[in-house]
């Protein structure tokens, strides 16, 4: 049924049609409505979950490993520094291997105070072991959704769903709400290998030796690269049924691209405008968008950009004193390709400032025009 | 061949499971093998305990009447106290100035909750059953006060004959004689003293020591317990004091008590400040008199207690203070008035409270109708050995009530000691444990030390008997042991009062006591100060599971295999009741 919504409803329908058994959550702008529906859908009986109040993120978070480990298909969903606040609980979760899935709405980390969207806070968690996927629309939110809690209890490790702050989570979109039954088939009953039950004692995460803790951290690691082949078995199978599929890289006019706009989020859907303009034009400019960060997938971003000349990387994030995460990822992930494309970085929409299609225009101008890209990353729309 | 074994290799199955997680429950690690610290359940004593002259446990007294089981509750108390229904309405509750509770809120009603234990076990047609002499020693008590009261049932209890001497024609003493009945109706005495004399004590009323009965008499029996309190009034030492219309304040108390008319004229001068004042006055209202209390220094420096005065002040009773008298007014022999000369308050004295200075040239008459003297009393002597020690206006006796002769004891108003009914029962008390210490051949001051609640004097029978070996730490619980996280401020439960107005004409109990909906309440706001009561904390505290019931369900165990020390249970512990030890 086509319903319109924000982005946050439609993560709270994908949700409940999940059928979560206990959500924990503390409420966060820009994520405070999705915890409010949801609230709401507890309360009046849509969903037969515990919805847990908390004092905290961490609480939240540890809340949500609990239930999991009890056996319980879970969710929470956070913002920024709840995001931060959560880190500890983050490693804890994907080292027990919890399969749970959390809506990350993506906002600036402070100081100084910012409540509006970049990716900083959800990048600052890469390395916690939590599979992260960006979206662009409310309704590839609602439907990564989905697929999340399938690949999460596949693969037997943590999701993490990116929409942006209010360019995404406040923003309203026609969106295809599925059917109760169909997702029922696609996805069915969480059914764990272990649970911590009274009648089967277990203690979970006990201590393990140096061996041991290098095993199941190669464990994790397997499950890690498993995981990349499993998001698009996912995918192609949710294409199957609903219609609709969204891959690891999401491209756009790339085929015959010699220089190749590379960014997550919304600033995608944007730059396709920007990207239009340009082949009317006659330039050979293609977009693709990194749908799925971690794990990073080597393998696709090779095949792709082993044909192209030019690759514009936007980040809407920066590690201080390195430069655009995104970027470095690219790099690091095309390393030993044996055709490798020159790099240009531009750091643009931190803390919630425009991406206009003339901030992409510049982008892809400046990436055209010069012949090598510069030593350091360019900053747009910095007031000197 | 080398392919035919990297297959193999690769398709073996990862022996270990996703995470880390035990084959067996919590109970495979033996978390135990960690501590270097042990908690240890250590029941303490409470505050009020030790506060308690009469060593009553008010703790486990409170646990029980917060369950409603007031006759358990009254078991705990007589098992110390034989007058709980008496102490319920007069004692001055010190156990009330040490309860911790006093530092979280307010402390709480001990006092109403003593009479409303000894009252409901009263309608209960609670008494104590009659004891036949088991022993073979025998033991006279002079004196049918608190003291000796306390005295005969501890004795009694004990499996010892009793003879009880009483110089008047009733038991009781200063409960019967000095205590008016709106503080303690006599049927509440009467039927607590009856309670006493059904364990089988032998009373002999109307049979003064010394005029009756010659001291060398009690020969016959193994021991002795002095009692007979301070009835001497101090003199004011003025000029026309032997003028008619003048009486001592206990005088006035004890014919008035028994009966007789006292006829006090209108107006009353009342001379004084402490309790005997204020009874003297309150029952001078009563008989439609119009009482003033006169005292040399201010209201600060009252020896009465605060109820007294307060409720004095509530009848409308005038007091003057800083006015000593100096000079009886009379008119054919009788008062006529009184001359009082008016004083400031100089620096502090022996006993810190700040000293009257006369002024000059003050003097002041007041037309008064009679004049009632309470400015103090003292014990008499007179029908006592003289080899007897006395120091200081008293018999002595040591820590264990002991006097200077050879199994004669004494307690109360005759020795040094606060002059209160708890005090006296608790030395009534004290004497009954060292005569049968004695008579057992033990050592007195040992088994006496092993009876002790904390540090003030207070003994129980109970820890006596017991030898000391009730488990119960010496240590007395402060309110910095305990947690009140776990306890919500709620108001102390008041009694019930006749209002002010209804007081003159009679000599009804002013008090009504707690009502029934309340007494559970404001016994559950005691702390249970350093006692376990099943609270729970400790069992869902703990992180090991260590802890659990014990079989008999009176309290928990500490599993030490699991036990890893982190004492967690010590500091959630809202009530002092678990320890730590240094030990593996």
């Amino acid at each position: 049924m086509k319903k319109l919504l924000t982005g946050n409803s439609a993560i709270t329908y994908g949700v409940t049609l999940c059928r979560p058994q206990v959500i924990s959550a503390y409420p966060i702008t820009p994520q405070t409505t999705i915890v409010e529906e949801l609230s709401e859908v507890c309360s009046d009986g849509r969903l037969q979950a515990k919805f847990i109040r908390v004092e905290s993120e961490h609480s939240a978070m540890a809340c949500a490993a609990a239930a999991s480990a009890a056996g319980s298909r879970v969710f929470t969903a956070t913002s920024s520094h709840g995001l931060a606040y959560m880190h500890e609980m983050l490693h804890w979760v994907s080292g027990s291997r919890l399969p749970v899935v959390m809506v990350n709405a993506n906002r600036a980390l402070g100081a100084p105070w910012n409540i509006w969207c970049d990716h900083s806070d959800s990048l600052s968690q890469r390395d916690t072991g939590w599979i992260q996927l960006y979206c662009q629309s409310a309704q590839e939110a609602l439907d990564t959704v989905i697929q999340a809690y399938r690949l999460a209890e596949e693969v037997l490790l943590p999701v993490m769903v990116m929409v942006d702050g209010f360019f995404l989570s406040h923003t309203s979109d026609t969106v295809d709400v599925p059917e109760a039954k169909a997702v029922d088939r696609f996805l069915p009953a969480f059914k764990p290998r272990y649970k911590l039950s009274a009648d089967e004692p277990h203690t979970f995460n006990i201590m393990a030796d140096t061996t041991l803790f290098m095993s199941f951290k190669h464990e994790a690691q397997r499950s890690m690269e498993a995981a990349k082949k499993v998001v698009a078995r996912v995918d192609r199978e949710f294409k199957a049924r609903f219609g609709r599929g969204y891959g690891l890289l999401d491209k756009y006019r790339c085929q015959d691209a010699e220089v190749v706009l590379f960014t997550m989020g919304t600033a995608a859907s944007t730059a396709r405008e920007v990207i239009e303009d340009f082949r009317r034009q006659g330039k050979k400019v293609g977009l693709c968008r990194l749908r799925m960060f971690r794990p990073s997938p080597v393998e696709e971003l090779t095949r792709l950009f082993g044909g192209v000349k030019k690759v514009a990387v936007l980040d809407r994030d920066n590690s201080l004193g390195a430069g655009g995460i995104v970027a470095q990822e690219l790099k690091a992930a095309l390393y030993a390709a044996p055709r490798k494309p020159k790099i240009y970085e531009f750091i643009a929409g931190l803390g919630g400032k425009d991406i206009t299609p003339e901030t992409i225009r510049e982008v892809i101008d400046k990436t055209l025009k010069q012949p090598n890209p510069g030593s350091h990353p360019v900053w747009m729309g910095v007031e000197a | 061949m080398n392919k035919m074994k990297n297959k193999k290799v690769t398709k073996k199955k990862p022996t270990i499971p996703p995470m880390a997680l035990s084959l067996e429950g919590t109970r495979a690690t033996k978390t135990g093998t960690w501590r270097y610290l042990t908690p240890a359940y250590q029941n303490k004593v409470a505050p009020c305990n030790e506060g308690c002259p009469a060593g009553e446990d008010i703790e486990a007294a409170m646990v029980l009447s917060g369950q409603e089981d007031y006759l358990g509750a009254w078991e705990k108390i007589t098992r110390e106290n034989p007058l709980p229904r008496v102490c319920g309405r007069v004692c001055f509750h010190p156990c009330e100035r040490a309860c911790n509770r006093r530092e979280f809120d307010e402390p709480a009603a001990i006092n109403a909750l003593e009479r409303f234990v000894g009252d409901r076990a009263f309608q209960a047609g609670k008494g104590f059953a009659a004891i036949q002499p088991k022993k073979k020693e025998k033991a006279a008590v002079i004196g049918s006060g608190p003291a000796g009261l306390s005295c005969a049932y501890h004795l009694a209890s004990l499996g010892y004959g009793v003879t009880l001497f009483e110089a008047e024609a009733k038991l009781g003493g200063m409960l019967r004689y000095g205590i008016p009945p709106y503080r303690l109706p006599r049927e509440v005495l009467d039927q607590e003293i009856r309670n006493i004399l059904s364990l089988g004590v032998e009373a002999r009323p109307h049979t003064r020591v010394g005029a009756d009965l010659k001291w060398e008499d009690l020969k016959s029996f193994d021991a002795v317990f002095i009692s007979a309190g301070a009835w001497k009034s101090l003199v004011l030492q003025i000029p026309g004091e032997n003028a008619a219309g003048i009486l001592s304040g206990l005088e006035f108390l004890r014919k008035v008590n028994s009966g007789e008319t006292v006829d006090l004229g209108e107006k009353v001068a009342i001379v004084g400040g402490g309790n005997t004042a204020m009874d003297a006055a309150r029952s001078a209202l009563r008989l439609g008199a119009k009482p003033l209390i006169l005292y040399r220094r201010t209201k600060e420096e009252m020896p009465a207690w605060e109820e007294e005065i307060s409720e004095a002040e509530e009848e409308a009773i005038e007091f003057l203070f800083l006015s000593s008298p100096v000079r009886v007014l009379t008119a054919d022999g009788k008062v006529s008035g009184i001359e009082c000369v008016k004083n400031l308050l100089g620096p502090p004295g022996k006993d810190g409270r700040r000293e009257p200075r006369p002024i000059e040239g003050s003097n002041f008459t007041l037309p008064v109708d009679s004049i009632l003297s309470c400015i103090g009393e003292a014990p008499d002597f007179s029908f006592l050995p003289e080899n007897l020690k006395k120091t200081a206006g008293a018999v002595f006796v040591d820590e264990t009530g002991a006097t200077s002769l050879p199994r004669v004891f004494a307690g109360g108003d005759m020795v040094d000691q606060p002059r209160t009914v708890s005090h006296a029962i608790g030395a009534g008390k004290r004497a009954a444990m060292a005569m049968d210490a004695s008579f057992r051949g033990k050592n007195v001051s040992e088994a006496l030390r092993a009876a002790r609640w904390g540090e003030k004097g207070s003994l129980s029978m109970a820890r006596y008997l017991a030898g000391g070996a009730d488990g119960i730490a010496p240590t007395v619980v402060k309110f910095s042991d305990l947690n009140p996280a776990y306890f919500q401020r709620r108001r102390r439960k008041s009694t019930e009062k006749l209002p002010a107005s209804e007081r003159a004409s009679d000599f009804r109990e002013i008090n009504a006591g707690l009502s029934p909906d309340a007494a559970p309440e404001e016994a559950k706001r005691c702390f249970n100060c350093g006692v376990c009561n099943l609270c729970d904390n400790c069992f869902i505290f703990c992180p090991d599971m260590a802890i659990a019931a014990r079989p008999d369900k009176q309290g928990y165990e500490i599993n030490l295999e699991y036990c890893k020390g982190c004492c967690i249970c010590v500091e959630e512990c809202p009530r002092g009741a678990i320890s730590v030890e240094v030990r593996k």
